[in-house]
Protein backbone atom coordinates (compact mmCIF):
# COMPACT_ATOMS: atom_id res chain seq x y z
CA UNK A 1 0.00 0.00 0.00
CA UNK A 2 1.24 3.47 -0.85
CA UNK A 3 1.72 5.93 2.01
CA UNK A 4 -0.82 8.78 1.85
CA UNK A 5 0.25 12.14 0.46
CA UNK A 6 0.22 14.97 3.02
CA UNK A 7 1.38 17.86 0.82
CA UNK A 8 1.38 18.12 -2.93
CA UNK A 9 2.22 20.72 -5.56
CA UNK A 10 1.14 20.03 -9.13
CA UNK A 11 2.71 22.07 -11.91
CA UNK A 12 2.51 25.35 -9.98
CA UNK A 13 3.05 28.43 -12.16
CA UNK A 14 3.34 31.96 -10.77
CA UNK A 15 4.26 35.13 -12.66
CA UNK A 16 5.18 38.47 -11.12
CA UNK A 17 5.13 41.66 -13.21
CA UNK A 18 5.00 39.62 -16.40
CA UNK A 19 7.98 37.35 -15.70
CA UNK A 20 7.62 33.71 -14.77
CA UNK A 21 8.87 33.11 -11.20
CA UNK A 22 7.62 29.57 -10.72
CA UNK A 23 7.54 27.58 -13.95
CA UNK A 24 5.83 24.34 -13.02
CA UNK A 25 6.82 23.30 -9.50
CA UNK A 26 5.70 19.77 -8.66
CA UNK A 27 6.37 17.53 -5.68
CA UNK A 28 4.60 15.09 -3.39
CA UNK A 29 5.36 14.72 0.28
CA UNK A 30 4.24 11.38 1.70
CA UNK A 31 3.41 10.49 5.26
CA UNK A 32 6.54 9.09 6.93
CA UNK A 33 6.16 6.24 9.34
CA UNK A 34 8.62 4.83 11.82
CA UNK A 35 8.30 1.83 14.14
CA UNK A 36 7.14 2.88 17.59
CA UNK A 37 7.26 6.65 17.11
CA UNK A 38 4.86 9.38 16.08
CA UNK A 39 6.61 10.84 13.05
CA UNK A 40 5.68 13.93 11.11
CA UNK A 41 7.45 15.25 8.04
CA UNK A 42 10.16 17.88 7.80
CA UNK A 43 10.88 19.17 4.30
CA UNK A 44 13.65 21.59 3.44
CA UNK A 45 13.48 23.72 0.33
CA UNK A 46 16.86 24.89 -0.93
CA UNK A 47 17.63 27.19 -3.80
CA UNK A 48 19.58 30.30 -4.74
CA UNK A 49 18.41 33.73 -3.61
CA UNK A 50 15.62 35.07 -5.78
CA UNK A 51 14.69 31.70 -7.26
CA UNK A 52 11.13 31.83 -5.90
CA UNK A 53 11.16 30.08 -2.52
CA UNK A 54 9.14 32.76 -0.72
CA UNK A 55 6.78 32.90 -3.68
CA UNK A 56 6.21 29.15 -3.36
CA UNK A 57 5.59 29.36 0.40
CA UNK A 58 2.95 32.07 -0.14
CA UNK A 59 1.13 29.75 -2.52
CA UNK A 60 1.38 26.85 -0.05
CA UNK A 61 0.04 29.12 2.71
CA UNK A 62 -3.03 29.97 0.64
CA UNK A 63 -2.03 33.65 0.49
CA UNK A 64 -1.59 33.78 -3.30
CA UNK A 65 -3.40 31.63 -5.83
CA UNK A 66 -1.12 30.13 -8.49
CA UNK A 67 -1.66 31.25 -12.09
CA UNK A 68 -1.84 27.59 -13.01
CA UNK A 69 -1.49 24.32 -11.14
CA UNK A 70 -2.65 23.46 -7.66
CA UNK A 71 -1.46 22.74 -4.14
CA UNK A 72 -3.21 20.42 -1.72
CA UNK A 73 -2.72 19.23 1.83
CA UNK A 74 -3.67 16.10 3.75
CA UNK A 75 -6.14 13.90 1.79
CA UNK A 76 -6.12 16.34 -1.13
CA UNK A 77 -7.73 19.15 0.87
CA UNK A 78 -7.17 22.65 -0.52
CA UNK A 79 -4.73 24.86 1.40
CA UNK A 80 -6.61 27.87 2.77
CA UNK A 81 -5.10 30.96 4.44
CA UNK A 82 -5.65 30.63 8.16
CA UNK A 83 -5.31 26.85 8.15
CA UNK A 84 -1.59 26.91 7.34
CA UNK A 85 1.04 28.33 9.70
CA UNK A 86 3.62 30.61 8.08
CA UNK A 87 6.55 32.35 9.70
CA UNK A 88 7.55 35.11 7.31
CA UNK A 89 11.12 35.88 6.34
CA UNK A 90 11.12 39.22 8.20
CA UNK A 91 8.99 38.15 11.20
CA UNK A 92 6.22 40.75 11.19
CA UNK A 93 4.35 41.11 14.49
CA UNK A 94 1.48 43.33 15.56
CA UNK A 95 3.37 46.42 16.76
CA UNK A 96 0.86 47.71 19.30
CA UNK A 97 0.62 44.40 21.13
CA UNK A 98 3.14 42.97 23.55
CA UNK A 99 4.87 39.70 22.75
CA UNK A 100 2.43 37.78 24.92
CA UNK A 101 -0.58 39.58 23.41
CA UNK A 102 0.70 38.75 19.94
CA UNK A 103 0.69 35.08 20.86
CA UNK A 104 -2.70 35.29 22.58
CA UNK A 105 -4.17 37.14 19.56
CA UNK A 106 -3.35 34.19 17.30
CA UNK A 107 -5.44 31.96 19.57
CA UNK A 108 -8.31 34.43 19.85
CA UNK A 109 -8.55 34.64 16.07
CA UNK A 110 -9.11 30.88 15.89
CA UNK A 111 -11.77 30.85 18.58
CA UNK A 112 -9.68 30.00 21.64
CA UNK A 113 -10.09 31.98 24.85
CA UNK A 114 -9.89 31.90 28.62
CA UNK A 115 -7.34 30.32 30.95
CA UNK A 116 -6.59 27.51 28.48
CA UNK A 117 -5.35 30.00 25.90
CA UNK A 118 -3.40 31.96 28.53
CA UNK A 119 -1.70 28.78 29.70
CA UNK A 120 -0.91 27.76 26.14
CA UNK A 121 0.62 31.16 25.42
CA UNK A 122 2.81 31.02 28.52
CA UNK A 123 3.89 27.47 27.71
CA UNK A 124 4.93 28.51 24.18
CA UNK A 125 6.79 31.58 25.41
CA UNK A 126 8.69 29.36 27.81
CA UNK A 127 9.42 26.94 24.98
CA UNK A 128 10.96 29.62 22.77
CA UNK A 129 12.70 31.29 25.72
CA UNK A 130 10.82 34.57 25.78
CA UNK A 131 9.38 34.53 29.30
CA UNK A 132 11.39 37.57 30.34
CA UNK A 133 10.33 39.44 27.18
CA UNK A 134 6.61 38.57 27.40
CA UNK A 135 5.50 42.10 28.22
CA UNK A 136 7.81 43.91 25.78
CA UNK A 137 6.60 45.38 22.49
CA UNK A 138 7.99 44.01 19.20
CA UNK A 139 10.02 47.19 18.70
CA UNK A 140 11.96 46.34 21.86
CA UNK A 141 13.07 42.89 20.69
CA UNK A 142 16.29 41.80 19.02
CA UNK A 143 16.07 40.13 15.61
CA UNK A 144 16.37 36.64 17.05
CA UNK A 145 13.80 37.33 19.77
CA UNK A 146 11.39 38.67 17.15
CA UNK A 147 11.80 35.52 15.17
CA UNK A 148 11.06 33.31 18.17
CA UNK A 149 8.01 35.41 19.02
CA UNK A 150 6.76 34.99 15.44
CA UNK A 151 7.27 31.23 15.68
CA UNK A 152 5.43 31.06 19.03
CA UNK A 153 2.58 33.03 17.48
CA UNK A 154 2.22 30.44 14.70
CA UNK A 155 2.27 27.52 17.13
CA UNK A 156 -0.64 28.58 19.38
CA UNK A 157 -3.16 26.85 17.18
CA UNK A 158 -1.96 23.41 16.10
CA UNK A 159 -2.07 23.08 12.31
CA UNK A 160 -1.15 20.21 10.04
CA UNK A 161 1.13 22.37 7.93
CA UNK A 162 3.69 24.88 9.17
CA UNK A 163 5.91 26.86 6.78
CA UNK A 164 9.07 28.63 7.92
CA UNK A 165 10.85 31.11 5.64
CA UNK A 166 14.55 31.09 6.54
CA UNK A 167 14.20 30.31 10.25
CA UNK A 168 17.94 29.61 10.56
CA UNK A 169 19.29 32.88 9.23
CA UNK A 170 21.28 35.04 11.62
CA UNK A 171 21.20 32.61 14.55
CA UNK A 172 24.06 31.71 16.87
CA UNK A 173 24.82 27.96 17.18
CA UNK A 174 22.83 27.55 20.41
CA UNK A 175 19.76 29.33 19.02
CA UNK A 176 20.05 27.33 15.80
CA UNK A 177 20.07 24.07 17.76
CA UNK A 178 17.08 25.30 19.80
CA UNK A 179 15.00 26.21 16.75
CA UNK A 180 15.95 22.96 15.00
CA UNK A 181 14.81 20.97 18.01
CA UNK A 182 11.56 22.92 18.18
CA UNK A 183 10.87 22.32 14.48
CA UNK A 184 11.37 18.58 14.81
CA UNK A 185 9.25 18.47 17.98
CA UNK A 186 6.39 20.32 16.27
CA UNK A 187 6.52 17.97 13.28
CA UNK A 188 6.47 14.93 15.54
CA UNK A 189 3.42 16.02 17.50
CA UNK A 190 1.21 14.27 14.95
CA UNK A 191 1.76 11.71 12.19
CA UNK A 192 0.23 14.02 9.60
CA UNK A 193 2.10 17.18 10.68
CA UNK A 194 4.40 18.61 8.03
CA UNK A 195 6.92 21.38 8.53
CA UNK A 196 8.39 23.02 5.43
CA UNK A 197 11.57 25.02 5.91
CA UNK A 198 13.17 27.34 3.42
CA UNK A 199 16.85 27.77 4.16
CA UNK A 200 20.30 28.45 2.74
CA UNK A 201 21.96 26.43 5.48
CA UNK A 202 22.53 22.98 3.93
CA UNK A 203 24.02 21.50 7.10
CA UNK A 204 21.10 22.63 9.26
CA UNK A 205 18.70 21.35 6.60
CA UNK A 206 20.26 17.89 6.71
CA UNK A 207 20.08 17.81 10.50
CA UNK A 208 16.34 18.36 10.72
CA UNK A 209 14.69 17.14 7.53
CA UNK A 210 13.72 13.87 5.91
CA UNK A 211 13.22 15.37 2.44
CA UNK A 212 15.25 18.00 0.62
CA UNK A 213 13.79 19.79 -2.39
CA UNK A 214 16.12 21.86 -4.56
CA UNK A 215 14.60 24.62 -6.64
CA UNK A 216 16.41 26.01 -9.63
CA UNK A 217 15.93 27.70 -12.93
CA UNK A 218 16.52 25.74 -16.09
CA UNK A 219 19.11 26.93 -18.60
CA UNK A 220 16.33 28.09 -20.92
CA UNK A 221 14.68 30.22 -18.22
CA UNK A 222 10.93 30.14 -17.77
CA UNK A 223 10.69 30.10 -14.00
CA UNK A 224 11.83 27.84 -11.18
CA UNK A 225 11.19 24.09 -11.02
CA UNK A 226 12.15 21.30 -8.70
CA UNK A 227 15.53 20.19 -10.04
CA UNK A 228 16.05 17.49 -7.46
CA UNK A 229 14.25 15.80 -4.58
CA UNK A 230 16.44 13.95 -2.11
CA UNK A 231 14.85 11.35 0.15
CA UNK A 232 17.05 11.39 3.26
CA UNK A 233 15.26 8.34 4.68
CA UNK A 234 16.25 6.31 1.68
CA UNK A 235 19.81 7.62 2.07
CA UNK A 236 19.74 6.55 5.69
CA UNK A 237 20.56 9.89 7.31
CA UNK A 238 17.11 11.13 8.40
CA UNK A 239 16.12 11.31 12.08
CA UNK A 240 19.69 11.46 13.30
CA UNK A 241 20.56 8.09 11.75
CA UNK A 242 23.62 7.40 9.65
CA UNK A 243 27.20 8.52 10.14
CA UNK A 244 28.89 11.87 9.74
CA UNK A 245 30.73 10.72 6.62
CA UNK A 246 27.48 9.95 4.81
CA UNK A 247 26.03 13.27 5.93
CA UNK A 248 29.12 15.16 4.76
CA UNK A 249 28.98 13.41 1.38
CA UNK A 250 25.37 14.43 0.82
CA UNK A 251 26.10 17.94 2.02
CA UNK A 252 28.88 18.23 -0.57
CA UNK A 253 26.62 16.80 -3.24
CA UNK A 254 23.87 19.35 -2.51
CA UNK A 255 26.29 22.28 -2.27
CA UNK A 256 27.69 21.34 -5.66
CA UNK A 257 24.20 21.14 -7.11
CA UNK A 258 23.42 24.62 -5.75
CA UNK A 259 26.60 26.25 -7.00
CA UNK A 260 26.71 24.66 -10.44
CA UNK B 1 28.36 71.25 27.03
CA UNK B 2 30.36 71.02 23.80
CA UNK B 3 27.98 68.42 22.35
CA UNK B 4 25.16 70.95 22.69
CA UNK B 5 26.42 72.72 19.58
CA UNK B 6 27.24 69.59 17.57
CA UNK B 7 24.56 68.61 15.03
CA UNK B 8 22.79 65.25 15.54
CA UNK B 9 23.92 64.98 19.15
CA UNK B 10 20.55 65.85 20.71
CA UNK B 11 20.21 62.37 22.26
CA UNK B 12 23.27 62.87 24.43
CA UNK B 13 21.92 66.02 26.07
CA UNK B 14 20.18 65.55 29.43
CA UNK B 15 16.55 66.65 29.52
CA UNK B 16 17.32 69.30 32.15
CA UNK B 17 19.79 70.95 29.79
CA UNK B 18 17.25 70.96 26.95
CA UNK B 19 14.78 72.74 29.25
CA UNK B 20 17.47 75.19 30.32
CA UNK B 21 18.20 75.99 26.66
CA UNK B 22 14.49 76.58 26.05
CA UNK B 23 14.22 78.85 29.10
CA UNK B 24 17.28 80.83 28.01
CA UNK B 25 15.77 81.42 24.56
CA UNK B 26 12.46 82.57 26.08
CA UNK B 27 14.24 84.99 28.44
CA UNK B 28 16.24 86.29 25.49
CA UNK B 29 13.06 86.84 23.45
CA UNK B 30 11.32 88.71 26.30
CA UNK B 31 14.40 90.91 26.91
CA UNK B 32 14.58 91.73 23.20
CA UNK B 33 10.88 92.57 23.28
CA UNK B 34 11.23 94.84 26.36
CA UNK B 35 14.32 96.64 25.02
CA UNK B 36 13.24 96.91 21.38
CA UNK B 37 14.05 100.45 20.19
CA UNK B 38 11.21 100.55 17.64
CA UNK B 39 7.87 100.72 19.50
CA UNK B 40 5.55 98.87 17.14
CA UNK B 41 4.54 96.45 19.88
CA UNK B 42 3.25 97.33 23.32
CA UNK B 43 5.79 96.31 25.99
CA UNK B 44 5.48 93.24 28.23
CA UNK B 45 4.12 95.21 31.20
CA UNK B 46 1.39 96.84 29.11
CA UNK B 47 0.30 93.46 27.71
CA UNK B 48 0.29 91.92 31.19
CA UNK B 49 -1.81 94.80 32.47
CA UNK B 50 -4.26 94.39 29.59
CA UNK B 51 -4.43 90.67 30.24
CA UNK B 52 -5.42 91.12 33.87
CA UNK B 53 -7.98 93.82 32.93
CA UNK B 54 -9.53 91.53 30.29
CA UNK B 55 -9.64 88.61 32.70
CA UNK B 56 -11.15 90.43 35.70
CA UNK B 57 -13.34 92.99 33.94
CA UNK B 58 -13.57 92.07 30.25
CA UNK B 59 -15.01 88.56 30.57
CA UNK B 60 -12.00 86.84 28.98
CA UNK B 61 -12.75 83.61 30.89
CA UNK B 62 -16.23 82.95 29.45
CA UNK B 63 -15.09 83.96 25.95
CA UNK B 64 -12.17 81.55 26.20
CA UNK B 65 -14.59 78.83 27.29
CA UNK B 66 -16.73 79.49 24.17
CA UNK B 67 -13.72 79.14 21.92
CA UNK B 68 -12.44 75.97 23.56
CA UNK B 69 -15.93 74.46 23.36
CA UNK B 70 -16.08 75.32 19.66
CA UNK B 71 -12.73 73.69 18.86
CA UNK B 72 -13.69 70.59 20.87
CA UNK B 73 -16.98 70.24 19.03
CA UNK B 74 -15.41 70.83 15.61
CA UNK B 75 -12.62 68.35 16.38
CA UNK B 76 -14.99 65.59 17.44
CA UNK B 77 -17.29 66.02 14.44
CA UNK B 78 -14.38 66.37 12.03
CA UNK B 79 -12.53 63.34 13.42
CA UNK B 80 -15.65 61.16 13.30
CA UNK B 81 -16.41 62.16 9.70
CA UNK B 82 -12.84 62.08 8.42
CA UNK B 83 -11.81 58.78 9.96
CA UNK B 84 -14.96 57.10 8.68
CA UNK B 85 -14.32 58.40 5.19
CA UNK B 86 -10.57 57.78 5.23
CA UNK B 87 -10.85 54.18 6.48
CA UNK B 88 -13.13 53.44 3.57
CA UNK B 89 -10.15 53.74 1.17
CA UNK B 90 -9.70 50.06 1.97
CA UNK B 91 -12.82 49.44 -0.17
CA UNK B 92 -11.81 49.82 -3.84
CA UNK B 93 -15.21 51.16 -4.94
CA UNK B 94 -15.03 53.98 -2.39
CA UNK B 95 -11.48 55.09 -3.20
CA UNK B 96 -12.42 57.71 -5.81
CA UNK B 97 -14.85 59.27 -3.33
CA UNK B 98 -12.12 59.64 -0.71
CA UNK B 99 -9.68 61.04 -3.26
CA UNK B 100 -12.32 63.54 -4.41
CA UNK B 101 -13.18 64.70 -0.90
CA UNK B 102 -9.54 65.24 -0.07
CA UNK B 103 -9.13 67.40 -3.19
CA UNK B 104 -11.70 69.82 -1.75
CA UNK B 105 -9.00 71.16 0.56
CA UNK B 106 -7.84 73.38 -2.28
CA UNK B 107 -11.19 75.16 -2.18
CA UNK B 108 -10.45 77.19 0.94
CA UNK B 109 -13.01 78.60 3.34
CA UNK B 110 -13.75 82.06 1.98
CA UNK B 111 -16.00 80.99 -0.86
CA UNK B 112 -17.95 78.70 1.43
CA UNK B 113 -19.18 81.31 3.90
CA UNK B 114 -22.17 82.25 1.78
CA UNK B 115 -23.48 78.78 0.84
CA UNK B 116 -22.78 77.52 4.36
CA UNK B 117 -24.72 80.44 5.84
CA UNK B 118 -27.69 79.49 3.68
CA UNK B 119 -27.35 75.86 4.67
CA UNK B 120 -26.66 76.23 8.39
CA UNK B 121 -28.44 79.50 9.08
CA UNK B 122 -25.47 81.35 10.58
CA UNK B 123 -24.54 81.28 14.27
CA UNK B 124 -23.10 78.25 16.01
CA UNK B 125 -23.95 75.79 13.24
CA UNK B 126 -22.14 77.89 10.64
CA UNK B 127 -18.99 78.16 12.74
CA UNK B 128 -18.86 74.42 13.41
CA UNK B 129 -19.55 73.66 9.74
CA UNK B 130 -16.79 75.98 8.52
CA UNK B 131 -14.24 74.56 10.94
CA UNK B 132 -15.27 70.96 10.26
CA UNK B 133 -14.95 71.52 6.53
CA UNK B 134 -11.58 73.23 6.85
CA UNK B 135 -10.22 70.56 9.16
CA UNK B 136 -11.77 67.47 7.59
CA UNK B 137 -10.49 67.92 4.06
CA UNK B 138 -6.95 67.82 5.44
CA UNK B 139 -7.59 65.06 7.97
CA UNK B 140 -9.15 62.80 5.33
CA UNK B 141 -6.06 63.29 3.17
CA UNK B 142 -3.66 62.49 5.99
CA UNK B 143 -5.50 59.46 7.35
CA UNK B 144 -6.15 58.00 3.88
CA UNK B 145 -2.43 58.18 3.32
CA UNK B 146 -1.71 56.52 6.66
CA UNK B 147 -4.03 53.67 5.67
CA UNK B 148 -2.42 53.41 2.22
CA UNK B 149 0.98 53.06 3.83
CA UNK B 150 0.08 50.09 6.02
CA UNK B 151 2.68 47.44 5.15
CA UNK B 152 1.34 44.54 3.09
CA UNK B 153 3.11 42.21 5.56
CA UNK B 154 0.75 43.14 8.40
CA UNK B 155 -2.30 42.33 6.32
CA UNK B 156 -0.72 39.04 5.22
CA UNK B 157 0.07 38.15 8.83
CA UNK B 158 -3.56 38.65 9.80
CA UNK B 159 -4.67 36.39 6.93
CA UNK B 160 -2.22 33.69 7.99
CA UNK B 161 -3.59 33.90 11.52
CA UNK B 162 -7.08 33.36 10.10
CA UNK B 163 -8.50 36.79 10.95
CA UNK B 164 -11.79 37.93 9.44
CA UNK B 165 -11.79 41.09 7.34
CA UNK B 166 -13.60 42.98 10.08
CA UNK B 167 -11.03 41.88 12.64
CA UNK B 168 -8.16 42.84 10.32
CA UNK B 169 -9.81 46.23 9.80
CA UNK B 170 -9.89 46.79 13.54
CA UNK B 171 -6.50 45.32 14.44
CA UNK B 172 -4.37 46.69 11.59
CA UNK B 173 -6.22 49.72 10.25
CA UNK B 174 -7.99 51.23 13.26
CA UNK B 175 -5.95 50.13 16.26
CA UNK B 176 -2.71 49.54 14.37
CA UNK B 177 -2.47 53.10 13.07
CA UNK B 178 -3.93 54.82 16.15
CA UNK B 179 -0.61 56.46 16.98
CA UNK B 180 -0.29 57.99 13.52
CA UNK B 181 -3.98 58.86 13.37
CA UNK B 182 -3.85 60.64 16.73
CA UNK B 183 -0.82 62.51 15.47
CA UNK B 184 -2.80 63.60 12.40
CA UNK B 185 -5.74 64.69 14.57
CA UNK B 186 -3.29 66.62 16.71
CA UNK B 187 -1.96 68.49 13.67
CA UNK B 188 -5.52 69.04 12.63
CA UNK B 189 -6.54 70.57 15.95
CA UNK B 190 -3.63 72.96 15.53
CA UNK B 191 -4.96 73.89 12.08
CA UNK B 192 -8.48 74.35 13.40
CA UNK B 193 -7.11 76.47 16.22
CA UNK B 194 -5.29 78.70 13.76
CA UNK B 195 -8.57 79.24 11.87
CA UNK B 196 -10.74 79.68 14.91
CA UNK B 197 -10.41 83.42 15.54
CA UNK B 198 -11.21 84.05 11.88
CA UNK B 199 -14.28 81.81 11.99
CA UNK B 200 -15.45 83.46 15.22
CA UNK B 201 -15.06 86.80 13.50
CA UNK B 202 -17.43 85.71 10.73
CA UNK B 203 -20.27 85.00 13.17
CA UNK B 204 -19.85 87.07 16.29
CA UNK B 205 -23.17 86.49 18.07
CA UNK B 206 -21.78 83.85 20.42
CA UNK B 207 -18.65 85.78 21.29
CA UNK B 208 -15.43 83.85 21.73
CA UNK B 209 -11.83 85.00 21.51
CA UNK B 210 -12.16 85.85 17.81
CA UNK B 211 -15.07 88.22 18.36
CA UNK B 212 -13.25 89.76 21.31
CA UNK B 213 -10.14 90.25 19.21
CA UNK B 214 -12.06 92.09 16.49
CA UNK B 215 -13.72 94.34 19.07
CA UNK B 216 -10.43 95.36 20.66
CA UNK B 217 -8.88 95.81 17.23
CA UNK B 218 -11.67 98.14 16.20
CA UNK B 219 -10.85 100.41 19.15
CA UNK B 220 -7.08 100.23 18.48
CA UNK B 221 -6.44 98.73 21.93
CA UNK B 222 -3.14 97.19 20.86
CA UNK B 223 -2.12 95.91 24.32
CA UNK B 224 -5.46 94.10 24.62
CA UNK B 225 -5.11 92.62 21.14
CA UNK B 226 -1.68 91.21 21.98
CA UNK B 227 -2.93 89.93 25.34
CA UNK B 228 -5.67 87.97 23.55
CA UNK B 229 -3.17 86.68 20.97
CA UNK B 230 -0.93 85.53 23.83
CA UNK B 231 -3.88 83.64 25.31
CA UNK B 232 -4.62 82.05 21.90
CA UNK B 233 -1.01 80.92 21.64
CA UNK B 234 -0.82 79.61 25.22
CA UNK B 235 -4.11 77.70 25.07
CA UNK B 236 -3.20 76.27 21.67
CA UNK B 237 0.06 74.96 23.11
CA UNK B 238 -1.79 73.49 26.11
CA UNK B 239 -4.23 71.65 23.86
CA UNK B 240 -1.32 70.30 21.84
CA UNK B 241 0.38 69.12 25.02
CA UNK B 242 -2.82 67.36 26.10
CA UNK B 243 -3.15 65.59 22.75
CA UNK B 244 0.48 64.47 23.01
CA UNK B 245 -0.19 63.02 26.47
CA UNK B 246 -3.26 61.15 25.18
CA UNK B 247 -1.19 59.68 22.36
CA UNK B 248 1.54 58.56 24.75
CA UNK B 249 -1.01 56.93 27.04
CA UNK B 250 -2.84 55.02 24.29
CA UNK B 251 0.19 54.05 22.23
CA UNK B 252 3.13 53.41 24.55
CA UNK B 253 4.87 51.34 21.85
CA UNK B 254 5.34 54.39 19.63
CA UNK B 255 7.51 56.22 22.10
CA UNK B 256 9.60 53.11 22.66
CA UNK B 257 10.44 52.97 18.98
CA UNK B 258 11.21 56.64 18.75
CA UNK B 259 13.47 57.03 21.76
CA UNK B 260 14.88 53.49 21.89
CA UNK B 261 14.81 53.78 25.68
N1 LIG C 1 5.89 41.79 -6.85
C1 LIG C 1 6.90 41.39 -7.62
N2 LIG C 1 7.15 42.00 -8.78
C2 LIG C 1 8.17 41.60 -9.57
N3 LIG C 1 8.97 40.58 -9.26
C3 LIG C 1 8.77 39.93 -8.13
C4 LIG C 1 7.73 40.29 -7.24
N4 LIG C 1 7.77 39.46 -6.17
C5 LIG C 1 8.80 38.63 -6.40
N5 LIG C 1 9.40 38.91 -7.57
C6 LIG C 1 10.56 38.20 -8.14
O1 LIG C 1 10.36 36.83 -7.96
C7 LIG C 1 11.59 36.18 -7.73
C8 LIG C 1 11.47 35.25 -6.55
O2 LIG C 1 11.29 35.99 -5.38
P1 LIG C 1 11.25 35.24 -3.97
O3 LIG C 1 11.05 36.28 -2.94
O4 LIG C 1 10.28 34.15 -4.02
O5 LIG C 1 12.74 34.68 -3.90
P2 LIG C 1 13.41 33.77 -2.78
O6 LIG C 1 13.78 32.49 -3.41
O7 LIG C 1 12.55 33.71 -1.58
O8 LIG C 1 14.74 34.57 -2.48
P3 LIG C 1 15.52 34.81 -1.09
O9 LIG C 1 16.28 33.56 -0.81
O10 LIG C 1 16.45 35.92 -1.40
O11 LIG C 1 14.50 35.15 -0.05
C9 LIG C 1 12.63 37.27 -7.55
O12 LIG C 1 13.45 37.31 -8.69
C10 LIG C 1 11.84 38.54 -7.44
O13 LIG C 1 12.50 39.59 -8.08
MG1 LIG D 1 12.64 34.51 0.30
Amino acid sequence: MNAPIVLSAKDVHVSRSGTAVLGGVSFDIVDRTREGAVTGQVVCILGPSGVGKTTLLRVLAGLDAPDAGAVTGVAGAPLVAGDVGLVFQDYPLIAHRTVRDNVVLAGTLRGLSGPKLEARADELLARVGLVAQASLFPAQLSGGQRQRAAIAQQLVVPRRLLLLDEPFSGLDPAALAGISELVVAVANEHDLNTVVIVTHDVRAALRVSDTVIILGRGAKGGGARVIETIDLCARGIAWGEGDDAARARIEREITERLTS
Amino acid sequence: MVSAVVPFDAKRIPRAHTLAFAAAWIVLAVVAWALAPVRTLPGPSEVLGALSRLWWEGGLGPELFQTVRLIAEATLVSAALSLGVAWSVTVPALRPLVRGLSKLRFLGLTGLVFPFTLAFGGGHGLKVALLVFGMSTFLVTQVARIVDEIPRAELDLMRVLGASRARTMWEVVVRGTLDKTLDAVRQNVAMGWSMITMVEGISRAEGGLGAMLLNQNKHFKLAEVYAILAVVLAVGLLIDLGMGALEAALCPHTRLTRSQS
